[in-house]
Protein backbone atom coordinates (compact mmCIF):
# COMPACT_ATOMS: atom_id res chain seq x y z
CA UNK A 1 0.00 0.00 0.00
CA UNK A 2 0.79 3.65 -1.04
CA UNK A 3 -0.29 6.47 0.98
CA UNK A 4 1.05 9.85 1.05
CA UNK A 5 -0.73 12.64 3.43
CA UNK A 6 -0.66 16.21 2.72
CA UNK A 7 2.88 15.62 1.31
CA UNK A 8 5.16 18.52 0.35
CA UNK A 9 8.76 18.54 -1.49
CA UNK A 10 10.71 21.54 -2.03
CA UNK A 11 14.35 21.41 -3.34
CA UNK A 12 16.66 23.26 -1.35
CA UNK A 13 19.05 24.35 -4.18
CA UNK A 14 16.32 26.00 -6.46
CA UNK A 15 13.71 26.46 -4.39
CA UNK A 16 11.25 24.86 -6.03
CA UNK A 17 7.85 23.38 -4.91
CA UNK A 18 8.18 19.87 -7.17
CA UNK A 19 4.63 18.52 -4.92
CA UNK A 20 2.52 20.66 -2.89
CA UNK A 21 0.49 19.43 -0.49
CA UNK A 22 -0.37 16.15 -2.21
CA UNK A 23 -2.56 13.28 -0.69
CA UNK A 24 -3.16 10.08 -2.62
CA UNK A 25 -3.49 5.96 -1.51
CA UNK A 26 -2.96 3.08 -3.61
CA UNK A 27 -4.55 0.14 -1.72
CA UNK A 28 -2.82 -3.62 -2.27
CA UNK A 29 -3.12 -4.80 -5.40
CA UNK A 30 -4.52 -1.72 -7.63
CA UNK A 31 -2.90 -0.82 -10.35
CA UNK A 32 -2.70 3.44 -11.33
CA UNK A 33 -1.01 4.84 -13.93
CA UNK A 34 0.62 8.25 -12.95
CA UNK A 35 0.35 11.04 -15.82
CA UNK A 36 2.14 14.48 -16.04
CA UNK A 37 3.84 16.77 -18.47
CA UNK A 38 7.85 16.80 -17.75
CA UNK A 39 8.72 18.78 -14.54
CA UNK A 40 5.04 18.24 -13.10
CA UNK A 41 6.65 16.23 -10.39
CA UNK A 42 6.43 12.46 -11.29
CA UNK A 43 10.01 12.10 -10.71
CA UNK A 44 9.83 13.65 -7.44
CA UNK A 45 7.10 11.34 -6.39
CA UNK A 46 8.92 8.09 -7.34
CA UNK A 47 11.87 9.19 -5.47
CA UNK A 48 10.23 9.86 -2.16
CA UNK A 49 8.64 6.59 -2.62
CA UNK A 50 12.03 4.86 -3.43
CA UNK A 51 13.07 7.47 0.02
CA UNK A 52 16.05 8.29 -2.68
CA UNK A 53 14.88 11.80 -0.94
CA UNK A 54 12.29 13.30 1.97
CA UNK A 55 9.48 14.96 2.64
CA UNK A 56 9.64 18.38 3.46
CA UNK A 57 6.28 18.46 5.20
CA UNK A 58 3.48 15.65 5.82
CA UNK A 59 3.75 11.90 5.80
CA UNK A 60 4.41 9.18 3.73
CA UNK A 61 3.78 5.58 3.90
CA UNK A 62 4.88 2.67 1.74
CA UNK A 63 4.59 -0.76 2.39
CA UNK A 64 4.12 -0.54 5.97
CA UNK A 65 6.94 1.54 6.31
CA UNK A 66 7.09 5.42 7.98
CA UNK A 67 9.37 6.76 5.25
CA UNK A 68 9.46 10.39 6.84
CA UNK A 69 10.82 8.28 10.18
CA UNK A 70 12.78 5.90 8.70
CA UNK A 71 16.15 5.39 9.92
CA UNK A 72 18.75 5.15 6.91
CA UNK A 73 19.99 1.83 7.97
CA UNK A 74 16.75 0.58 7.38
CA UNK A 75 16.62 1.91 4.17
CA UNK A 76 18.10 -1.38 2.01
CA UNK A 77 15.64 -3.21 3.93
CA UNK A 78 13.00 -1.02 2.86
CA UNK A 79 13.78 -0.74 -0.96
CA UNK A 80 13.54 -4.90 -0.61
CA UNK A 81 9.79 -4.44 -0.71
CA UNK A 82 9.80 -2.69 -3.79
CA UNK A 83 10.73 -3.58 -7.33
CA UNK A 84 11.56 -0.63 -10.03
CA UNK A 85 11.77 -0.42 -13.48
CA UNK A 86 13.87 2.61 -14.74
CA UNK A 87 12.92 4.23 -18.32
CA UNK A 88 16.98 4.16 -18.89
CA UNK A 89 16.78 0.15 -17.46
CA UNK A 90 19.23 0.98 -15.03
CA UNK A 91 21.21 -2.34 -16.21
CA UNK A 92 24.74 -3.26 -14.33
CA UNK A 93 26.86 -3.44 -17.80
CA UNK A 94 29.18 -5.84 -17.13
CA UNK A 95 26.59 -8.39 -15.29
CA UNK A 96 24.91 -10.91 -17.35
CA UNK A 97 21.03 -11.35 -17.33
CA UNK A 98 20.94 -13.62 -15.04
CA UNK A 99 23.47 -12.49 -12.73
CA UNK A 100 22.00 -8.96 -13.30
CA UNK A 101 18.55 -10.49 -12.00
CA UNK A 102 20.61 -12.55 -9.80
CA UNK A 103 21.78 -9.64 -7.53
CA UNK A 104 18.49 -8.74 -6.19
CA UNK A 105 18.21 -12.00 -4.56
CA UNK A 106 21.71 -12.16 -3.50
CA UNK A 107 21.32 -8.47 -1.94
CA UNK A 108 18.81 -10.45 0.73
CA UNK A 109 21.21 -13.48 1.05
CA UNK A 110 19.00 -15.83 -0.51
CA UNK A 111 19.87 -19.63 -0.50
CA UNK A 112 21.70 -20.71 -3.86
CA UNK A 113 19.12 -22.96 -4.57
CA UNK A 114 16.38 -20.49 -4.31
CA UNK A 115 18.15 -18.12 -6.81
CA UNK A 116 18.75 -21.05 -9.66
CA UNK A 117 15.03 -21.80 -9.43
CA UNK A 118 13.74 -18.69 -9.38
CA UNK A 119 15.94 -16.54 -12.05
CA UNK A 120 15.11 -18.64 -14.77
CA UNK A 121 11.77 -18.98 -13.82
CA UNK A 122 11.28 -14.94 -14.29
CA UNK A 123 13.11 -14.88 -17.01
CA UNK A 124 10.46 -17.04 -18.72
CA UNK A 125 8.36 -14.95 -17.77
CA UNK A 126 9.72 -11.77 -19.50
CA UNK A 127 10.51 -14.17 -22.29
CA UNK A 128 14.71 -13.83 -21.55
CA UNK A 129 15.21 -17.42 -20.79
CA UNK A 130 17.25 -17.43 -24.35
CA UNK A 131 19.54 -14.60 -23.59
CA UNK A 132 20.58 -15.52 -19.76
CA UNK A 133 24.54 -15.34 -20.48
CA UNK A 134 23.86 -12.07 -22.58
CA UNK A 135 25.66 -8.75 -21.21
CA UNK A 136 22.84 -5.86 -21.12
CA UNK A 137 24.85 -4.04 -24.34
CA UNK A 138 24.04 -7.07 -26.58
CA UNK A 139 20.28 -6.84 -26.36
CA UNK A 140 17.64 -4.58 -27.91
CA UNK A 141 15.92 -1.51 -26.05
CA UNK A 142 12.90 -3.84 -25.50
CA UNK A 143 14.75 -6.85 -23.87
CA UNK A 144 16.77 -4.67 -21.59
CA UNK A 145 13.44 -3.43 -20.13
CA UNK A 146 12.39 -6.57 -20.25
CA UNK A 147 15.16 -7.74 -18.17
CA UNK A 148 14.78 -4.38 -15.94
CA UNK A 149 11.41 -5.75 -15.25
CA UNK A 150 12.01 -8.94 -14.47
CA UNK A 151 15.14 -7.63 -12.13
CA UNK A 152 12.59 -5.77 -10.31
CA UNK A 153 10.06 -9.06 -9.90
CA UNK A 154 12.46 -11.86 -9.19
CA UNK A 155 12.37 -10.53 -5.36
CA UNK A 156 8.10 -10.96 -5.66
CA UNK A 157 7.75 -7.16 -4.63
CA UNK A 158 4.45 -6.14 -2.80
CA UNK A 159 4.70 -2.83 -5.03
CA UNK A 160 6.56 -2.36 -8.32
CA UNK A 161 7.30 1.08 -9.29
CA UNK A 162 7.74 1.47 -13.31
CA UNK A 163 9.09 5.09 -14.05
CA UNK A 164 8.52 5.65 -18.18
CA UNK A 165 9.02 2.29 -18.61
CA UNK A 166 7.70 2.48 -22.68
CA UNK A 167 9.53 5.67 -22.90
CA UNK A 168 12.64 3.88 -25.17
CA UNK A 169 10.61 0.97 -26.80
CA UNK A 170 8.52 1.16 -29.53
CA UNK A 171 4.63 1.25 -29.60
CA UNK A 172 3.38 -2.43 -30.24
CA UNK A 173 6.30 -3.49 -27.03
CA UNK A 174 4.77 -0.57 -25.25
CA UNK A 175 1.82 -2.16 -25.15
CA UNK A 176 2.98 -5.81 -24.41
CA UNK A 177 5.10 -4.51 -21.80
CA UNK A 178 1.60 -2.70 -20.42
CA UNK A 179 -0.20 -6.04 -20.63
CA UNK A 180 3.32 -7.88 -19.01
CA UNK A 181 2.31 -5.92 -16.00
CA UNK A 182 -1.31 -6.28 -16.21
CA UNK A 183 -0.62 -10.18 -15.80
CA UNK A 184 1.55 -9.36 -13.06
CA UNK A 185 -0.84 -7.34 -11.22
CA UNK A 186 -3.35 -10.03 -11.28
CA UNK A 187 -0.96 -11.98 -9.25
CA UNK A 188 -1.56 -9.21 -6.41
CA UNK A 189 1.42 -6.98 -7.11
CA UNK A 190 0.98 -3.42 -6.75
CA UNK A 191 1.83 -1.37 -9.50
CA UNK A 192 2.38 2.22 -10.00
CA UNK A 193 3.02 3.05 -13.47
CA UNK A 194 4.46 6.85 -14.09
CA UNK A 195 4.18 7.62 -18.19
CA UNK A 196 3.95 10.40 -20.76
CA UNK A 197 2.19 8.09 -23.19
CA UNK A 198 -1.92 9.57 -22.86
CA UNK A 199 -2.88 7.27 -25.73
CA UNK A 200 -1.93 3.83 -24.31
CA UNK A 201 -3.43 5.03 -21.01
CA UNK A 202 -6.60 5.73 -22.35
CA UNK A 203 -6.62 2.10 -24.48
CA UNK A 204 -5.96 -0.19 -20.89
CA UNK A 205 -7.97 2.65 -18.71
CA UNK A 206 -7.97 2.21 -15.34
CA UNK A 207 -6.88 4.32 -12.18
CA UNK A 208 -5.71 7.60 -13.47
CA UNK A 209 -3.27 10.07 -11.30
CA UNK A 210 -2.36 13.10 -13.36
CA UNK A 211 -0.44 15.39 -11.46
CA UNK A 212 0.20 18.98 -12.76
CA UNK A 213 2.22 21.95 -11.19
CA UNK A 214 3.13 19.51 -7.99
CA UNK A 215 -0.61 18.76 -7.56
CA UNK A 216 -3.03 15.98 -8.00
CA UNK A 217 -5.86 17.49 -10.43
CA UNK A 218 -6.77 14.30 -11.13
CA UNK A 219 -7.72 11.00 -9.65
CA UNK A 220 -10.13 8.70 -10.90
CA UNK A 221 -11.05 5.35 -12.62
CA UNK A 222 -11.69 5.35 -16.45
CA UNK A 223 -12.59 2.70 -19.44
CA UNK A 224 -10.75 1.26 -21.19
CA UNK A 225 -10.53 1.20 -24.70
CA UNK A 226 -12.39 -2.26 -24.52
CA UNK A 227 -14.55 -1.35 -21.93
CA UNK A 228 -15.97 1.38 -24.23
CA UNK A 229 -15.91 -1.26 -27.12
CA UNK A 230 -18.78 -3.07 -25.08
CA UNK B 1 26.35 -12.30 5.73
CA UNK B 2 26.17 -15.83 4.70
CA UNK B 3 29.28 -18.09 3.27
CA UNK B 4 27.61 -18.53 0.34
CA UNK B 5 27.00 -14.83 -0.18
CA UNK B 6 30.89 -13.80 1.56
CA UNK B 7 32.39 -16.29 -1.55
CA UNK B 8 30.19 -14.19 -4.28
CA UNK B 9 31.46 -11.26 -3.52
CA UNK B 10 34.88 -12.23 -2.99
CA UNK B 11 34.34 -13.71 -6.63
CA UNK B 12 32.89 -10.25 -7.72
CA UNK B 13 36.07 -7.97 -6.52
CA UNK B 14 38.64 -10.83 -8.66
CA UNK B 15 36.11 -10.44 -11.61
CA UNK B 16 36.01 -6.54 -11.15
CA UNK B 17 40.22 -6.59 -11.57
CA UNK B 18 39.45 -7.79 -15.01
CA UNK B 19 36.05 -6.29 -16.58
CA UNK B 20 37.67 -2.63 -15.11
CA UNK B 21 41.11 -3.86 -16.06
CA UNK B 22 42.05 -0.17 -17.15
CA UNK B 23 41.38 1.17 -14.20
CA UNK B 24 42.71 -0.92 -12.49
CA UNK B 25 45.75 -1.14 -14.39
CA UNK B 26 45.93 2.55 -13.41
CA UNK B 27 45.47 2.20 -9.72
CA UNK B 28 48.07 -0.34 -10.02
CA UNK B 29 50.80 1.67 -11.73
CA UNK B 30 50.34 4.39 -8.84
CA UNK B 31 50.56 2.17 -6.27
CA UNK B 32 53.82 0.55 -7.63
CA UNK B 33 55.43 4.17 -8.35
CA UNK B 34 54.90 5.24 -4.75
CA UNK B 35 56.19 2.19 -3.46
CA UNK B 36 58.92 2.26 -5.31
CA UNK B 37 59.53 6.00 -4.13
CA UNK B 38 59.00 5.37 -0.75
CA UNK B 39 60.72 2.18 -0.41
CA UNK B 40 63.96 3.45 -2.22
CA UNK B 41 64.40 6.07 -0.07
CA UNK B 42 63.86 4.29 2.62
CA UNK B 43 66.60 1.74 1.39
CA UNK B 44 68.87 4.47 0.25
CA UNK B 45 68.54 6.46 3.87
CA UNK B 46 69.30 3.32 5.63
CA UNK B 47 71.84 2.42 3.75
CA UNK B 48 73.67 6.08 4.04
CA UNK B 49 72.93 5.75 7.89
CA UNK B 50 74.86 2.59 8.03
CA UNK B 51 77.74 3.66 6.01
CA UNK B 52 77.81 6.98 8.11
CA UNK B 53 77.94 4.50 11.01
CA UNK B 54 80.37 1.85 9.74
CA UNK B 55 83.41 5.20 9.61
CA UNK B 56 82.31 7.03 12.94
CA UNK B 57 82.82 3.28 14.15
CA UNK B 58 86.56 4.22 13.61
CA UNK B 59 86.43 6.35 16.82
CA UNK B 60 89.11 6.13 17.89
CA UNK B 61 92.59 8.19 18.57
CA UNK B 62 96.24 7.21 18.92
CA UNK B 63 97.92 8.90 22.50
CA UNK B 64 101.31 8.61 21.59
CA UNK B 65 103.46 8.98 24.85
CA UNK B 66 107.17 10.44 25.38
CA UNK B 67 110.13 8.54 24.79
CA UNK B 68 111.76 6.66 27.83
CA UNK B 69 108.51 7.29 29.81
CA UNK B 70 108.83 4.80 32.75
CA UNK B 71 106.34 1.61 32.94
CA UNK B 72 104.94 3.24 36.36
CA UNK B 73 104.08 6.24 34.41
CA UNK B 74 102.87 4.69 31.47
CA UNK B 75 100.13 2.84 34.06
CA UNK B 76 99.30 5.97 35.69
CA UNK B 77 98.62 7.46 32.65
CA UNK B 78 96.50 4.38 31.41
CA UNK B 79 94.21 4.94 34.74
CA UNK B 80 93.73 9.23 33.70
CA UNK B 81 92.72 8.26 30.93
CA UNK B 82 90.27 5.85 31.77
CA UNK B 83 88.78 8.65 34.19
CA UNK B 84 88.36 11.17 31.44
CA UNK B 85 84.12 12.08 30.08
CA UNK B 86 83.58 9.88 27.06
CA UNK B 87 86.62 7.34 26.54
CA UNK B 88 84.80 4.42 26.20
CA UNK B 89 87.92 2.17 26.22
CA UNK B 90 91.61 2.40 26.74
CA UNK B 91 94.43 -0.01 25.66
CA UNK B 92 98.29 -0.26 25.24
CA UNK B 93 100.08 -0.06 22.19
CA UNK B 94 104.19 -0.39 22.91
CA UNK B 95 106.14 0.85 20.71
CA UNK B 96 107.95 -2.98 20.61
CA UNK B 97 104.26 -3.66 19.00
CA UNK B 98 103.94 -1.57 16.82
CA UNK B 99 107.30 -1.83 15.49
CA UNK B 100 105.90 -6.27 14.99
CA UNK B 101 102.94 -5.11 13.23
CA UNK B 102 104.80 -2.66 10.46
CA UNK B 103 107.24 -5.64 9.84
CA UNK B 104 103.98 -7.84 9.29
CA UNK B 105 102.77 -5.42 7.16
CA UNK B 106 105.94 -4.34 5.28
CA UNK B 107 107.69 -7.92 4.35
CA UNK B 108 110.00 -6.21 1.43
CA UNK B 109 111.81 -4.80 4.29
CA UNK B 110 113.01 -7.45 6.49
CA UNK B 111 116.69 -6.00 6.36
CA UNK B 112 115.91 -3.00 7.43
CA UNK B 113 113.87 -4.09 10.18
CA UNK B 114 117.01 -6.62 11.18
CA UNK B 115 119.25 -4.05 11.59
CA UNK B 116 117.06 -2.03 13.72
CA UNK B 117 116.97 -4.82 16.05
CA UNK B 118 119.79 -3.94 18.68
CA UNK B 119 117.89 -0.42 18.80
CA UNK B 120 115.40 0.73 21.51
CA UNK B 121 112.49 2.95 21.52
CA UNK B 122 112.54 2.86 17.90
CA UNK B 123 108.73 3.58 18.08
CA UNK B 124 107.15 5.66 21.00
CA UNK B 125 104.74 3.79 23.47
CA UNK B 126 100.97 4.74 23.13
CA UNK B 127 97.69 4.05 24.17
CA UNK B 128 94.43 3.59 21.93
CA UNK B 129 91.49 5.19 22.89
CA UNK B 130 88.31 5.05 21.80
CA UNK B 131 85.52 7.43 22.52
CA UNK B 132 81.60 7.00 23.39
CA UNK B 133 80.09 10.35 21.85
CA UNK B 134 82.00 11.07 18.57
CA UNK B 135 80.52 14.40 18.62
CA UNK B 136 82.71 15.17 21.72
CA UNK B 137 86.00 13.93 20.29
CA UNK B 138 87.29 17.33 19.89
CA UNK B 139 87.16 18.31 23.71
CA UNK B 140 88.00 14.87 24.77
CA UNK B 141 91.23 14.92 23.16
CA UNK B 142 92.19 18.59 24.55
CA UNK B 143 91.57 16.98 28.16
CA UNK B 144 93.95 14.24 26.85
CA UNK B 145 96.81 16.58 25.55
CA UNK B 146 96.86 18.28 28.72
CA UNK B 147 98.05 15.25 30.73
CA UNK B 148 101.66 15.03 30.91
CA UNK B 149 104.46 13.15 29.49
CA UNK B 150 101.49 12.40 26.04
CA UNK B 151 103.56 13.43 23.05
CA UNK B 152 101.18 13.92 20.77
CA UNK B 153 97.47 12.77 19.54
CA UNK B 154 96.42 11.29 16.64
CA UNK B 155 93.00 10.86 15.37
CA UNK B 156 90.26 11.60 12.27
CA UNK B 157 88.32 14.34 13.95
CA UNK B 158 87.88 16.63 11.24
CA UNK B 159 86.83 13.90 9.08
CA UNK B 160 84.83 12.72 12.09
CA UNK B 161 82.92 16.05 12.59
CA UNK B 162 81.87 16.20 9.12
CA UNK B 163 80.43 12.61 8.61
CA UNK B 164 78.75 13.60 11.67
CA UNK B 165 77.62 16.94 10.21
CA UNK B 166 76.59 14.84 7.15
CA UNK B 167 74.50 12.40 8.89
CA UNK B 168 72.78 15.04 10.58
CA UNK B 169 71.84 16.97 6.89
CA UNK B 170 70.99 13.26 5.45
CA UNK B 171 68.48 12.66 8.25
CA UNK B 172 66.74 15.63 8.12
CA UNK B 173 66.70 15.78 4.06
CA UNK B 174 65.68 12.26 3.79
CA UNK B 175 63.05 12.79 6.22
CA UNK B 176 61.43 15.28 4.43
CA UNK B 177 62.22 13.62 0.95
CA UNK B 178 60.10 10.56 2.66
CA UNK B 179 57.24 12.55 4.17
CA UNK B 180 56.66 14.30 0.79
CA UNK B 181 56.68 11.32 -1.05
CA UNK B 182 54.18 9.49 1.38
CA UNK B 183 52.07 12.91 1.25
CA UNK B 184 52.30 12.69 -3.19
CA UNK B 185 51.31 9.28 -2.93
CA UNK B 186 48.57 9.52 -0.75
CA UNK B 187 47.10 11.79 -2.96
CA UNK B 188 47.77 10.12 -6.03
CA UNK B 189 46.26 7.25 -4.57
CA UNK B 190 43.58 8.57 -3.35
CA UNK B 191 42.36 10.41 -6.80
CA UNK B 192 42.95 7.12 -9.04
CA UNK B 193 41.30 5.19 -7.04
CA UNK B 194 38.45 8.06 -6.53
CA UNK B 195 38.45 8.31 -10.40
CA UNK B 196 38.17 4.40 -10.97
CA UNK B 197 34.92 4.12 -8.40
CA UNK B 198 33.70 7.54 -9.94
CA UNK B 199 33.59 5.72 -13.42
CA UNK B 200 31.13 2.88 -11.65
CA UNK B 201 28.74 5.42 -9.90
CA UNK B 202 26.26 4.54 -12.10
CA UNK B 203 26.74 1.07 -10.86
CA UNK B 204 26.61 1.77 -7.44
CA UNK B 205 23.45 3.56 -7.62
CA UNK B 206 22.18 1.20 -9.44
CA UNK B 207 22.92 -1.72 -6.46
CA UNK B 208 21.29 1.01 -3.98
CA UNK B 209 18.10 1.23 -5.53
CA UNK B 210 17.80 -2.20 -5.46
CA UNK B 211 18.64 -2.67 -1.68
CA UNK B 212 21.78 -3.75 -1.23
CA UNK B 213 23.56 -2.46 1.93
CA UNK B 214 26.41 -0.17 1.75
CA UNK B 215 28.49 -2.77 3.42
CA UNK B 216 27.24 -5.53 0.61
CA UNK B 217 28.67 -2.92 -2.17
CA UNK B 218 31.61 -1.80 -0.83
CA UNK B 219 33.19 -5.50 -0.44
CA UNK B 220 33.80 -6.05 -4.05
CA UNK B 221 35.71 -2.82 -4.25
CA UNK B 222 37.57 -3.78 -0.68
CA UNK B 223 38.72 -6.76 -2.40
CA UNK B 224 39.83 -5.58 -5.52
CA UNK B 225 41.90 -2.24 -4.20
CA UNK B 226 43.80 -5.30 -2.07
CA UNK B 227 44.76 -7.59 -4.85
CA UNK B 228 45.53 -4.17 -7.17
CA UNK B 229 47.56 -3.35 -3.78
CA UNK B 230 49.15 -6.83 -3.62
CA UNK B 231 50.01 -6.94 -7.01
CA UNK B 232 51.77 -3.66 -6.44
CA UNK B 233 53.53 -4.96 -3.83
CA UNK B 234 54.75 -8.13 -5.70
CA UNK B 235 56.05 -6.16 -8.40
CA UNK B 236 57.71 -3.22 -6.38
CA UNK B 237 59.52 -6.58 -4.60
CA UNK B 238 60.53 -7.90 -7.52
CA UNK B 239 62.60 -4.02 -9.02
CA UNK B 240 63.62 -3.17 -5.84
CA UNK B 241 65.63 -6.79 -5.67
CA UNK B 242 66.67 -6.73 -9.20
CA UNK B 243 67.60 -2.73 -8.83
CA UNK B 244 69.14 -3.26 -5.23
CA UNK B 245 71.30 -6.23 -6.30
CA UNK B 246 72.59 -4.82 -9.30
CA UNK B 247 73.46 -1.64 -7.81
CA UNK B 248 75.23 -3.76 -4.55
CA UNK B 249 77.04 -5.70 -7.74
CA UNK B 250 78.40 -2.17 -9.56
CA UNK B 251 79.43 -0.67 -6.13
CA UNK B 252 81.34 -3.67 -5.50
CA UNK B 253 82.92 -3.60 -8.98
CA UNK B 254 84.60 -0.31 -7.13
CA UNK B 255 87.43 -1.40 -4.71
CA UNK B 256 88.39 2.32 -3.76
CA UNK B 257 84.64 2.32 -2.39
CA UNK B 258 85.26 -0.34 0.41
CA UNK B 259 88.76 0.43 1.18
CA UNK B 260 87.49 4.08 2.65
CA UNK B 261 84.35 2.56 4.08
CA UNK B 262 81.61 3.88 1.35
CA UNK B 263 81.09 -0.21 0.54
CA UNK B 264 79.29 -1.16 3.67
CA UNK B 265 75.91 -1.28 1.94
CA UNK B 266 73.42 -3.96 3.22
CA UNK B 267 73.03 -7.46 1.56
CA UNK B 268 69.69 -7.90 0.37
CA UNK B 269 69.12 -10.75 1.62
CA UNK B 270 69.56 -9.46 5.14
CA UNK B 271 66.87 -6.95 4.10
CA UNK B 272 64.38 -9.09 1.56
CA UNK B 273 62.01 -10.80 3.91
CA UNK B 274 61.32 -7.36 5.57
CA UNK B 275 61.23 -5.07 2.51
CA UNK B 276 58.89 -8.06 0.90
CA UNK B 277 56.53 -8.30 3.76
CA UNK B 278 56.66 -4.34 4.02
CA UNK B 279 55.82 -3.69 -0.01
CA UNK B 280 52.73 -6.37 0.17
CA UNK B 281 50.92 -5.30 3.45
CA UNK B 282 51.60 -1.60 2.83
CA UNK B 283 50.40 -1.96 -0.57
CA UNK B 284 47.30 -4.39 -0.15
CA UNK B 285 46.50 -2.16 2.73
CA UNK B 286 46.64 1.96 0.45
CA UNK B 287 44.92 -0.51 -2.27
CA UNK B 288 42.01 -1.70 0.41
CA UNK B 289 41.46 1.29 2.28
CA UNK B 290 41.92 3.59 -0.69
CA UNK B 291 39.10 1.90 -2.68
CA UNK B 292 36.52 1.65 0.41
CA UNK B 293 37.23 5.61 1.74
CA UNK B 294 36.53 5.89 -2.39
CA UNK B 295 33.40 4.34 -2.54
CA UNK B 296 32.27 6.07 1.37
CA UNK B 297 32.11 9.47 -1.09
CA UNK B 298 29.98 7.94 -3.95
CA UNK B 299 27.83 6.34 -1.41
CA UNK B 300 26.90 9.94 -0.08
CA UNK B 301 26.94 11.91 -3.04
CA UNK B 302 23.91 9.16 -3.87
CA UNK B 303 21.78 9.87 -1.28
CA UNK B 304 22.32 13.50 -2.02
CA UNK B 305 21.83 13.62 -5.13
CA UNK B 306 19.49 10.77 -6.30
Amino acid sequence: MVELKNVSVTYESTGVEALSDVSLKVEDGEFAFVIGRSGSGKSTLIKLLMKELDANKGEVYVNGYDLTKLKKRKIPEFRRTIGVVFQDYRLIDNLTVYENIAFVLRVIDAPRKQIRKRVPYVMSLVGLQDKADCYPSELSGGEQQRCALARALVNDPALLIADEPTGNVDPELAYELVELLQGINACGTTILMVTHAHEMVRHFGGRIINISEGEVVFDEVIGGAEVEAQ
Amino acid sequence: MKLSSFRYLVRQGFDNVWKNRVMAFASFCVLLVSLLLVGISILFYININVIIGGIENRNEAIIYLNYETPQSRIDEIGETLRTIDNVSSVKLYTGDEALDDYKNKMDDFTDVFESLENEEDILPDAYLIHVADISKMSKTLKAVQEIPDVLNVRSPDAFIELLTEARRVVTIVASAIIIALLIVSMVIISNTTRASVFSRRREISIMQSVGATKNFIRFPFFIEGMINGFMAGVFATLLTWFTYNSLVKLIGRFEVLNVIGLGNVIPYRKIGPIVTLSYVLLGSLIGAIGSVLSTRVHLKYRAANM
